[in-house]
């Protein structure tokens, strides 16, 4: 038992002392020529060996255990930022429709509208709350989501008693969202994925900091040869099962930590993927849908708009149909978008009305129907893939935990077999 | 009736026009001013050094005629295409209740597809700005543009217009307690910010007339008064036609003062299709003469006061 306590804090400052102290510095040296002195250091230096494993594997253990847990605070994040976009974009894609529509709006789109608001302001608050590095950005947000819905409300208003004024408010509603608010959570999306990369790096690249247990090792190794040579026998019981301790530890510790980066990079090539390329695609199709309904709005000068609704559609298009995505997907956006072309036919063909009345049917097989279908599919493959990321990356950082704590404990275990064993060869010289 | 007049006072003029060069003044005569122009011995009065002169000539288009090959191929189309506004309340604008666009504006197009395909026949809008007037012409992507479109000798250059059809004049409006009468009695004031539509007479005149006061340029006439509800301009100014539209929408703005530039409008049409021009022209002497202009003035713009005396037809090119 007191030797279990020795060689944590005594060996090192005590040993040397109560030899060498009356004697000072020529008593060191020579101290240090005669073979107990010599054994003696040589325990220190097996002892600071072993316990490093423990310390590295602890390190290494709590790294990737935050590492982990950054990686899935930036991805909630990010997945949350993407949701308020897209919140947004909806907002404005019903509210531009719904304007098409002439005379009251129709109230499930007003309460489509409105729910996407709301849900847009909760989640700006929550997010704010959750990562201070974004609130600046978050606030410039905000605010742009004030006037825009200060903006729609009056458009409301004059559209309500008939003046074309409103048209104009709503247009500038529009330009609010896309200069004002869009634009920085576009940034913040940026930076985020940027941080959840950077996570998943470290992720990767942690169970390498093993590899200075390896160089611990070879200490062992290399003490126990010299000690071999020294007293002529060939094993040393304390240190050998220090030693294998010690590769034992550290092999597992890089076992449990790889595979838990491994887990982390197959999330982030599967669901991480799947989720960030959907999310993307979704706010894309939303943009599109406003585009669309600008191309009527602007009634025959709606071109610049119709090549805004291609690029976004095509790069949406691109998106869902990385291998990650569900196929399925691609082909509900591909019904919308050809559904969209038989308006541009029916306006393009002089029947502007009919385009019209085609663009705010809610009928089934209607393009606001098929869109519906789309959003929806896409939406829950967003959340089940989102889940999916999260557990992920919540279920290893609690073993990687775990590990490096053992791994602690088998360092600090074979710290102690090492000064046994040395000590057994020190008390031959008494 | 006012045709045969006018077409002597036009012929004199179509000779004086060949011998002289555009100097192009900017539009400044009152209209009532310009309306006078028309009966009095014009030759005389004229400077000699203009080609198109914008207090007259400018107003000067092609004699009516039976239509050619441009109104034929409207006809196989079976669709009469228009540029028009959806904001201007009166002239052209959408009526959010109904969806449709309807106006001053939109009822002198009717009548032009009317003539032409001799049933009521819905037109084919094209929604533009006002800075998009010229270049949709110019590509042929619609037949005719009537958007509060001034006839002056610079858009001549390019394109061809109808004879005048309506004759508004440039005004200010300003908010309901102000008590400034005009622009320059906000020049007075200091720091007023006037706002006026990109790719406009308007703009252009407040620019170069008035730099006592900052212009604010926004894409439509609409764009202003949106500015000017939000408080990020203290006046609008442009033609008594727009602004009386306005009014209409904000009972807390109100017009002011004389109209200090005559501003004829045109049904703008493309500079190679003459015989088009000579169609819209003949549809045009016929509303005026018929009463349906005067019926038309009165549904939309009785806010500018019982229906005048349509204006003159002025030929000779």
């Amino acid at each position: 038992m007191t030797q279990t306590i020795a060689p944590s804090a005594a060996p090192p400052a005590a040993v040397p002392s109560t030899a060498t102290a009356p004697v000072h510095r020529t008593g060191l040296r020579g101290a240090l020529s005669r073979t107990p002195g010599r054994l003696r250091v040589a325990g220190v230096v097996s002892v600071l060996a072993a316990a490093a494993v423990g310390v590295i594997g602890l390190n290494a253990g709590l790294a990737q255990s935050q590492a982990l847990s950054d990686a899935d605070a930036d991805t909630t994040q990010l997945v949350g930022i993407q949701d308020v976009r897209n919140d947004l974009v909806v907002a404005d894609a019903t509210a531009t429709n719904a304007f098409l529509v002439g005379g009251l709006e129709p109230p499930e789109q007003r309460a489509r509208y409105d729910e996407a608001v709301a849900s847009a302001a909760n989640g700006l608050a929550q997010l704010a709350g959750s990562n201070a590095a974004d609130a600046e950005l978050l606030g410039q947000a905000t605010a742009g989501l004030t006037t825009y819905t200060g903006l729609v409300e009056q458009a409301r208003a004059n559209n309500r008693q008939g003046f074309p004024v409103g048209a104009a408010y709503l247009d500038q509603a529009s330009s609010v969202l896309r200069t004002d608010v869009l634009p920085q959570l576009d940034e913040l999306v940026q930076a985020n994925s940027d941080r959840v990369d950077a996570s998943f790096d470290s992720v990767a690249s942690v169970p390498w900091l093993l590899a200075l247990g390896i160089l611990a090792l070879a200490v062992l190794v290399v003490v126990q040869v010299w000690l071999a040579k020294r007293t002529h026998r060939r094993l040393n019981a304390g240190l050998f099962w220090s030693t294998v301790l010690a590769l034992v530890a550290t092999i597992a510790g890089a076992f449990v930590l790889g595979s838990a980066a491994a887990e982390a990079g197959d999330a982030r090539s599967g669901p991480y993927d799947a989720t960030v390329s959907v999310s993307q695609a979704y706010s894309l199709a939303n943009d599109a849908k406003s585009q669309e309904s600008f191309t009527l709005i602007k009634r025959g000068s709606g071109a610049t708009y119709e090549e805004q609704f291609v690029l976004k559609t095509d790069e949406a298009r691109e998106l869902l149909l990385r291998p990650t995505v569900d196929i399925e997907l691609v082909g509900l956006l591909d019904d919308w978008v050809a559904s969209h072309q038989e308006i541009r036919a029916l306006d393009d063909g002089g029947r502007w009305d009919d385009a019209v009345a085609l663009a705010i049917s809610e009928e089934p097989g209607a393009p606001n129907d098929l869109f519906q279908t789309f959003s929806t599919a896409a939406s829950s493959s967003l959340e089940a893939s989102a889940a999916q990321t999260h557990d992920a990356l919540s279920g290893s950082g609690g073993s990687s935990v775990l590990v490096g704590w053992l791994m602690l404990v088998a360092g600090v275990l074979a710290a102690v077999l090492s000064w046994r064993g040395i000590s057994k060869r020190v008390e031959e010289y008494r | 009736m006012t045709t045969t007049m006018t077409r002597s006072v036009g012929a004199t003029l179509a000779t004086l026009a060949l011998l002289a060069g555009c100097a192009g003044v900017p539009a400044a005569a009152p209209a009532a001013q310009q309306r006078a122009a028309a009966s009095v011995d014009l030759p005389a009065t004229l400077p000699a050094a203009t080609v198109c002169d914008d207090s007259f000539e400018s107003t000067m288009s092609y004699a009516p005629g039976p239509g050619g090959g441009s109104v034929q191929a409207i006809r196989d189309r079976g669709a009469l295409h228009v540029g028009v506004s959806a904001d201007t309340l009166l002239m052209g604008s959408r009526n959010p209740l109904s969806g449709q666009i309807e106006g001053f504006d939109i009822d002198m197009l009717q009548a032009v597809s009317n003539a032409i395909f001799g049933d009521a026949r819905p037109l084919q809008f094209r929604v533009i700005t006002s800075a998009q007037r010229l270049e949709v012409l110019e590509a042929h992507e619609v037949d005719v543009v009537a958007r509060t479109f001034t006839m002056n000798c610079e858009r001549w250059e390019t394109i061809a217009f109808s004879a005048e059809y309506l004759t508004a004049g440039q005004k200010v409006l300003v908010t309901r307690d102000s008590e400034a009468q005009s622009i320059e009695d906000l020049e007075g004031l200091g720091d007023q910010r006037v706002c006026a539509p990109e790719g406009t007479t308007t703009l252009e005149r407040l620019q170069e007339t008035y730099p006592g006061v900052e212009a604010v340029a926004a894409p439509t006439h609409t764009g202003c008064l949106v500015l000017f509800q939000q408080g990020k301009v203290e006046a609008i100014t442009g033609d008594d036609t727009i602004l009386a539209g306005f009014v209409a929408q904000d009972p807390y703005a109100k017009v002011v003062g004389e109209p200090f530039s005559a501003e004829p409008y045109g049904i703008g049409v493309a500079a190679d299709q003459v015989d088009l021009v000579q169609f819209v022209n003949g549809v045009l002497d016929q509303a005026k003469a018929d009463g349906s202009w005067a019926a038309s003035y009165d549904r939309w713009l009785a806010a500018l006061g019982p229906a005048p005396t349509p204006p003159v037809s002025v030929y000779g090119r």
